[in-house]
């Protein structure tokens, strides 16, 4: 008798556990006002335009986005000539490219973020040490692990390639006269760079880094335009205009309809990946693993301040803005909350750019989930998110939804590849 | 929680109440002091919504409704339940008019109950006021 009331309990039990595993909660019949108020703002139809860029006079230039482009592919524009900005950010992997770490000339810090919707942000990198998407393009340019050029040598591309001098006088100024040497030459960079910029003068100097802003400012026009595309469940948010029905099996299944309401509500994913974007482009701590082989980073913490430092900042002398139209750089918040933050990335076409976070260090969205439901304690300062007790089968529901997201893109197909000629 | 902070709590009052189910919400909201001075707040992005920065025009009279210049202002806040502040600094940078101020730098983040704190400094002294709302 005994050994049949134990064998009933334990099977009782186990019952209990694999239902508590994988038996999904019912949805409802229809959606909370404050539910559909809330799917309705993460709709891709709420998205206004594209921000104005004051600091960049050439951001809607269409002639300028044509240039861009074809830089934005031109491997000429690295050190060993092998490197563009498309061989990390590709447009075929939603401008990512699916490794870990981005690989540049050699193995680089962090992982690539994608560029779809990016001129929204008003941060970039994941730090955000960069205020517009024209000061940020320039970076990687100079950076020895990434194209490892350097801005004199950007310059004499642009004078001595014939279309490219062309296509730049039209939009700017005309190009300075360069001396035969050096040939190579940066504020940045090992000490023989840093000697022949010292050898350059002060004149040359702000004529070379004009020229410099100004590609930075084509590239960006360029990059404006990668803007993410409808998904399913944008139709499915837009809807909701009709009816708060839930409607599972329509536009959305039944588990993406139970992680979508999880996303909105017990998972308070929507917290940080709220909006149109799905991403607040802000800075948060969530206890991300540091980077194998890294210190933590400090993250936010560090990038305000190497952004107000940047001589291509939004008040600087090669920005086309007033200062009065730099109010995030002046009103950007600087404080102990930021140590270790990184930037909200999009969620739109999160399925197609694994791995994730700012090292790649999560292989996939299985273990993202897992993750934030399990909230460990930060390396460095505190994990702002919070353990969720999420079942496993709400794990696979939020998931799920994030199937829902992915759509092409928006920008039209001559953009997303190399230009002819 | 530190007396001055529950000060502020206690005195600040919420003349306007936020209703729960909504996304954005109204740009104008009326406070009145812990000194009984009166603070209309007008924000410049109506209606209010997450991820905009932009700027708020505060307007302080005095209890018997004169309009109090020269006061210095200073504005903290973030989200309680998160337990985080603000995403900006934001700073009143001027008076446009006599008692109206700018505040500029103004953002939310993050849908959810905001608190902000008012501290005014001026002629008649200190004072404080709470402004709570969800977005």
């Amino acid at each position: 008798m005994t050994r049949i009331l134990i064998a009933g309990c334990t099977l009782a039990a186990m019952v209990g556990l694999l239902a508590w595993r994988l038996l999904p909660n019912p949805l409802p019949a229809d959606w909370e006002p404050a539910q559909r108020a809330l799917i309705q703002s993460l709709s891709l139809s709420g998205l206004p335009a594209t921000p104005v860029d004051p600091s960049n006079a050439v951001a809607e230039s269409e002639l300028a986005a044509q240039f861009g482009h074809r830089l934005y592919f031109d491997q000429r524009l690295s050190g060993n000539g092998e490197v563009a900005c498309a061989n990390c950010h590709k447009p075929q992997n939603y401008f990512t490219d699916n490794r870990t770490l981005a690989l540049g000339t050699e193995t680089g810090f962090r992982h690539t973020p994608s560029l779809v919707g990016l001129a929204y942000s008003p941060w970039f990198y994941w730090d955000g040490r960069k205020d517009s998407q024209w000061a940020q393009a320039l970076a990687p340019i100079e950076a020895g692990h990434e194209h490892n050029l350097d801005r004199l040598q950007v310059v004499r591309l642009i004078t001595e390639d014939p279309l490219y001098k062309s296509q730049y006088e039209k939009l700017f100024q005309p190009l300075p006269a360069l001396p035969a040497a050096p040939r190579s030459a940066s504020p940045l960079g090992d000490e023989l760079l840093r000697r022949n910029w010292e050898f350059l003068g002060s004149d040359l100097q702000l004529d070379i880094n004009q020229v410099f802003a100004n590609i930075g400012k084509t590239l960006a026009a360029y990059q404006r335009k990668i803007k993410p595309g409808r998904s399913r469940f944008d139709d499915y948010a837009d809807s909701l205009a009709e009816s708060s029905a839930v409607m599972p099996g329509s536009l959305l299944s039944k588990d993406e309809l139970a992680g979508l309401a999880l996303f909105i509500d017990q998972a308070q994913c929507i917290s940080c990946h709220n909006g149109p974007l799905f991403t607040n482009f802000e800075f948060h701590n969530t206890g991300v693993l540091a980077i194998a082989g890294q210190l933590p980073p400090m993250g936010r913490y560090d990038g305000i301040r190497l952004a107000r430092q940047d001589e291509f900042n939004c008040l600087g002398n090669y920005s086309d803005a007033e200062p009065s139209q730099c109010t995030e750089l002046r009103f950007a918040k600087d404080d102990n909350e930021l140590v270790g933050a990184h930037k909200t990335p999009t969620l739109r076409n999160v399925t197609e750019t694994a791995p994730y976070m700012h090292g790649g260090q999560i292989a996939d969205l299985e273990s993202v989930m897992e993750h934030y439901n399990e909230a460990p304690t930060s390396m460095l300062s505190h994990n702002e998110a919070k353990p969720l007790a999420l079942r496993p089968v709400q794990l696979k529901q939020l998931e799920a939804f994030m199937a829902t997201l992915t759509a092409p893109l928006q920008t039209e197909q001559k953009w997303l590849k190399p230009p002819d000629g | 929680m530190t007396p001055p902070t529950l000060r502020i709590l206690l005195t600040g009052l919420f003349l306007w109440l936020p209703a729960t189910n909504g996304w954005s919400q109204s740009a104008t909201f009326s406070l009145t002091t812990s000194q009984g001075s009166a603070l209309e707040i007008f924000s410049q992005l109506d209606p209010l919504a997450i991820n905009t920065i932009h700027s708020w025009e505060l307007v302080l009279h005095t209890a018997d409704g004169a309009p109090l210049s020269g006061a210095r202002m200073s504005i903290v806040g973030g989200m309680p339940d998160h337990n985080h502040g603000l995403p900006t600094s934001p700073v009143v940078t001027g008076e446009i008019t006599p008692g109206r101020y700018l505040l500029e730098g103004v953002r939310f983040h993050m849908p959810g109950r905001w608190l902000l704190m008012f501290d005014v400094i001026s002629d008649q002294g200190s004072e404080s006021a709470a402004l709570e709302f969800r977005l």
